[in-house]
């Protein structure tokens, strides 16, 4: 198992120009490593919603890699949006399952099936060209550059401890960059950074 | 009845690049004709909910997404709604098929701006899909037209620049099937 910090920081060394959407416990730790403009925090938004947001996202930029920082808890409120996903051919777009086996913004409350779901089977039987699994820091490290590589969609769980990130505020004085516009203002600073591009 | 070829002549002349949907009945024809265009893509998605964060995202990155989906459907998904289109005032065309229109009793029993009597929800003769639906929009601010034919395709770009101008989605009903 690793801490969400193993999984960030080398991902954030390789992520390149890619847009980034985080949610729920991955949207302060995601902060700690990045402060790029291509990051998208789904706060303040819909619960399960922020890898069908990143589809829409990457659908509409096939020129970059759009990676979605989901939950268990949330990709379990949307499983069928892997479906959704394979099914719009996007190739563009990776997925990351962050299995903590908890909602561990509302108090680390187990998800249904935690511990028992395999995710990774999941996503093969929706038919995803690529699917990774990671629970070791190194064997991930080793690994997270060629994830970005090549076609997608890809998915990737990476089986992370439990945290202590607590609910999520939008506001001028979050610490967090991304958080202190509104989720309205984010979006629209996000469509005008993509149309520089 | 609307026409499905007229409709998407509306679109592509507004600009719509992707139309994202759950398939009913009323929209048969229209995505029947839809299918048939390179100009615009359509995406489907596997609950109404998605449509809705799937649409927001296309239109951050630069698109002009609608959304296209059936009453039930919208009513099932109105967290998804509040949290995506609506809380990051996305200017979406919403296209919603009117299940049961033909079934909402009299004027004199049902103002589509009053409150839903409890009791009418179970009757049988009325779609209780329908009784609320008009209630829902208002309650979510959704500005929200008719289009029952051929005459009321060209409300489209009307309610395209109503969905620009309120800075938010926009609908218009579609309240019989497409031809």
């Amino acid at each position: 198992m690793m801490t969400k910090d193993e999984v960030f920081a080398p991902l954030a060394r390789v992520r390149g120009d890619a847009v980034v959407v985080t949610t729920m416990g991955a949207v302060r730790p995601w902060a700690r490593h990045s402060s790029s403009a291509l990051d998208f925090a789904s706060a303040d938004s819909a619960m399960g919603h922020a890898a069908d947001l990143a589809l829409g996202l990457a659908l509409a930029r096939p020129e970059r890699k759009v990676i979605c920082l989901n939950g268990d808890g949330s990709m379990l409120m949307s499983l069928g949006t892997l479906v959704t996903i394979v099914a719009a051919g996007v190739r563009n777009l990776v997925l990351f399952v962050l299995e903590n086996r908890t909602y561990e913004i509302t108090g680390n409350q187990p998800v249904p099936g935690a511990g028992a779901v395999d995710f990774a089977a999941l996503a093969r039987g929706a038919g995803f060209r690529r699917v990774y699994a990671f629970a070791e820091a190194n064997d991930y490290a080793g690994h997270v550059a060629e994830v970005l590589q090549g076609e997608g969609p890809v998915l990737v769980v990476a089986a992370v401890a439990p945290g202590d990130d607590g609910p999520l505020r939008r506001g001028a004085t979050e610490s967090e960059r991304y958080l202190r516009p509104s989720l309205a203002e984010s979006a629209h600073q996000m469509r005008r950074e993509l149309e520089k591009t | 009845m609307a026409s499905a070829r007229l409709i998407i002549e509306q679109l592509c002349g507004c600009g719509i690049t992707d139309v994202v949907t759950l398939p009913d009945n009323a929209s048969k024809a229209l995505l029947a004709g839809l299918a048939a265009r390179a100009d615009i893509r359509v995406v489907g998605v596997t609950r109404e909910g998605e449509a809705w964060a799937v649409a927001s995202g296309l239109w951050i990155g630069g698109r002009t997404p609608a959304v296209l989906i059936q009453n039930t459907g919208f009513l099932e998904s109105g967290d998804a709604l509040r949290g995506t289109a609506m809380r990051m005032r996305i200017p979406l065309l919403c296209l919603l098929t009117y299940r049961g229109y033909a079934t909402l009793p009299a004027t004199k029993e049902r103002l589509a701006s009053a409150p839903v009597d409890g009791r009418m929800l179970s009757r049988p003769e009325i779609d209780s899909c329908a009784l609320l639906f008009e209630p829902t929009l208002q309650a979510w601010g959704m500005p929200y037209d008719f289009l029952h034919d051929d005459a009321d395709v060209a409300k489209i770009p009307l309610t395209v620049e109503v969905a620009r101008l309120c800075g938010h989605p926009a609908a218009l009903l579609i309240s019989r099937d497409t031809t």
